[in-house]
């Protein structure tokens, strides 16, 4: 029954030329405009926040010793020691901007004033960041050496962990495409949500209320339409992004492929729920606008998640735009395996289910009752 | 064949329908007749299972419908008082639609939608989206859409709404083409011309109640007069209306300048000279047989259509 339901909806949905243009023309100007402007996000002058240091001393000395507990002491400063391994995984993960490494010889250096062997590793996508740090970095060192020792030797060496390179797509293509992309696609699952408050009103509803279907299969059938058009949708953008900008969206098909499943889900399920909330389409347009512009500013959709205040970070995994586009930049960017994204869509699955579940008592209530 | 026992329903604080209770034999084209607002479409919803009622008991050839509103779904067929169809959407396709969801093999399925769009003259329109039909047309299908599964029962709500007489007309024969092949019809309408024609037995409805039922000259049989004098005057007052109810004793309405009496031919010269008496000047004088409309007036005080 609802793969009935679902092939009429879809072809509803297809005979509206109006809805295939905001599936697909809106969004691929959005993410033309998107991705040129982005190209200029990295120049910015903006001053963000000093952010917590990994440091891995590996020279283990005395010396070392003593000048991380000076620098740590220091009121800019906050370091956090942890072996080189895993500080270079929090990196390449996104969860911290660098890391400043002691290597060995850091003891001999300081003693004979030969140039200090410091190195700051770090995350090239995140270039202001990493130019912050490493200022705080210099001016904290020469406040730890005190005026004891020859500033010149204190350059500190810097190796980008993630690089920018030939192989890698320029990260203000991922995030104008993935942002925009979810973006977009909230906007035309309310609307296919919406569509079941039209049946209500048009009389439909009462006709397949009238029928012996089950009434939730006609909440899975528009889930399931909203499924294949999120999916579609997507997957359309990216394939523009490949044929217009030359994302390389075949460096890890089955990812993608995967993870795109896993918004769209996601994606659906707000649909859903969102209609189940409501009584009329007014309300669903007012509604819908309001929660999906708020959910895409504090999901990254609209400015770059880690230009964003601490206390936006903190909610911003409320949103689904967040994982779904922490989940791109894992992809194209940080070129995770599908093991260390599975986390990633397991939330935008567990966010499915909640609204999902929520949707059904409440479709029942505001929906099916006629009252 | 359904029986209907003290069914009630109330949406928030209006109370929709009030304790209804009657019967339809198999067979029978039942009328439901009513103003706007009387309660027929919340009581055809509640018979056809996609309401839940308040309190009552509905059942269809001793089942009861609590616990089998799948079973009843299938042997009732509903026709909503909208037009409930997917406009952008071909009237096969529609048809093809609302169809599988009863779950008939596609194949049957076929074979009746041919069947029943040669049925409501509409096989040559068929692949036509339903946005490009008449009023008449949509209606046509949206009846269409209920006689795929082969129901028992026919539940109408207001099918006539917004058409012209032909196409009315053609939905008559429709239905008494139906019924004749043994389908039960519920017909509910505010046209007291349509159950006149179409129905056996009728219940008139206003407020959520059953204010009378039977066959229709069982409900003639309310009236005390089976005729009625209609006398339209230049001017009419209120206080005019007031003598002329205590100058003559027979039952009487006033509707603006219009005055409906119950009363025949024989009383025709009193009544005219009561009115000369009172110098209020006579327009027009009509002597109609007693229809449903003045049955309703009779029980209610009012006009069926206001
Ligand atoms: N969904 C609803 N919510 C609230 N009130 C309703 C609803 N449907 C009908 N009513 C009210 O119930 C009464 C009966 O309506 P209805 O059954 O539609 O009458 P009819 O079909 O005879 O015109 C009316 O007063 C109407 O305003
Ligand atoms: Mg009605």
């Amino acid at each position: 029954m609802i793969k009935t339901i679902l092939l009429k909806d879809l072809k509803l949905y297809f005979s509206d030329r109006k809805g295939i243009l905001l599936t697909f023309l809106l969004p691929i100007i959005l993410i033309t405009l998107f991705a040129f402007s982005f190209g200029g996000v990295g120049r910015k002058k903006r001053v963000p926040k000093p952010t917590t240091l990994l440091v891995v001393d590996k020279d283990s000395s005395q010396a070392s010793i003593n000048f991380i507990h000076k620098v740590h002491s220091l009121p800019m400063m906050n370091l956090k020691q942890m072996t080189e391994e895993k500080a270079l995984d929090k990196v390449k993960k996104g969860k911290n901007v660098g890391v400043l490494l002691f290597n060995k010889g850091f003891q001999e250096a300081v003693m004979n004033g030969s140039p200090i062997p410091v190195e700051l590793q770090f995350d090239a996508a995140r270039e202001i960041q990493t130019r912050m740090l490493l200022s705080v970095v210099q001016e904290s060192m020469q406040r730890a050496f005190g005026k004891t020792q020859v500033n010149s030797n204190l350059q500190v060496k810097t190796t980008p962990v993630i690089k920018l390179t030939d192989n890698k797509p320029n990260p203000g293509l991922v995030q104008a495409v993935s942002g925009t992309a979810i973006m977009m696609l909230l906007f035309s699952i309310a609307a296919i949500g919406g569509s079941l408050l039209d049946e209500k009103e048009a009389g439909t509803l009462k006709r397949l209320l009238s029928s012996p279907i089950k009434p939730l299969h006609i909440l899975f059938g528009k889930m399931s339409t909203a499924m294949i058009i999120s999916v579609l949708q997507l997957a359309g953008m990216f394939v523009f992004a490949w044929l217009a900008f030359g994302l390389p969206i075949f460096m890890d098909t089955l990812t993608l492929a995967l993870l795109i499943l896993c918004i769209s889900f996601a994606v659906s399920s707000f649909g859903i729920f969102l209609v189940s909330v409501v009584k009329t389409r007014q309300q669903l347009q007012g509604m819908s606008s309001i929660i999906i512009i708020l959910m895409s500013a504090i999901g990254g959709s609209m400015i770059p998640i880690y230009m964003m205040p601490d206390f936006i970070k903190k909610v911003a995994v409320f949103s689904v735009n967040y994982w779904g586009i922490e989940g791109f930049f894992d992809i194209f960017w940080r070129q995770l395996t599908v093991v260390d994204i599975l986390p990633k869509m397991g939330i935008l699955i567990g966010m499915g289910l909640l609204m999902t579940l929520l949707s059904v008592p409440l479709f029942k209530r505001n929906i099916i009752s006629l009252d | 064949m359904i029986q209907v026992a003290n069914l009630s329903k109330s949406y928030g604080t209006v109370q929709a329908v009030k304790n209804i209770s009657f019967e339809i034999n198999e067979g029978e084209i039942f009328g439901l007749l009513g103003p706007n607002g009387a309660g027929k479409s919340t009581t055809l919803s509640m018979l056809s299972s996609m309401l839940k009622c308040d309190k009552g008991i509905i059942s269809i050839d001793g089942i009861k419908l609590n616990g089998n509103a799948r079973k009843f779904k299938t042997l009732i067929g509903v026709v909503p008082q909208e037009i409930s169809l997917y406009e952008e959407l071909s009237a096969y396709e529609n048809l093809l639609f609302w169809g599988k969801l009863y779950g008939i093999v596609v194949a049957d399925l076929k074979k009746k939608i041919d069947e029943t769009l040669k049925l409501i003259g509409l096989y040559e329109r068929r692949k036509d989206l339903v946005k490009t039909y008449s009023g008449g047309m949509k209606r046509r299908i949206n009846i269409a859409a209920a006689l795929l599964h082969n129901p028992k029962v026919l539940l109408l709500d207001e099918p006539t709404v917004g058409i012209d007489p032909q196409s009315r007309n053609l939905i008559f024969e429709i239905i008494e083409s139906l019924n004749k092949q043994g389908m039960t019809i519920v017909y509910t309408t505010h046209y007291m011309e349509e159950v006149e024609r179409l129905c056996d037995r009728i219940a008139i409805v206003d407020n959520g109640e059953i204010i009378a039922q039977g066959t229709k000259n069982q409900l003639q049989e309310l009236v005390p007069n089976t005729e009625e004098v209609q006398i339209e005057f230049e001017t009419f007052t209120n206080s005019q209306f007031e003598n002329l109810k205590s100058a003559i004793s027979t039952q009487m309405s006033k509707d603006s300048n219009t005055v409906h009496i119950h009363a025949g031919v024989k009383e025709l010269p009193v009544i005219i000279s009561t009115c000369n008496s009172l110098s209020v000047k006579i327009k027009d004088i009509q002597l109609r047989k007693v229809n449903l409309e003045m049955i309703f007036l009779h029980l209610t005080g009012k006009q069926l259509r206001d």
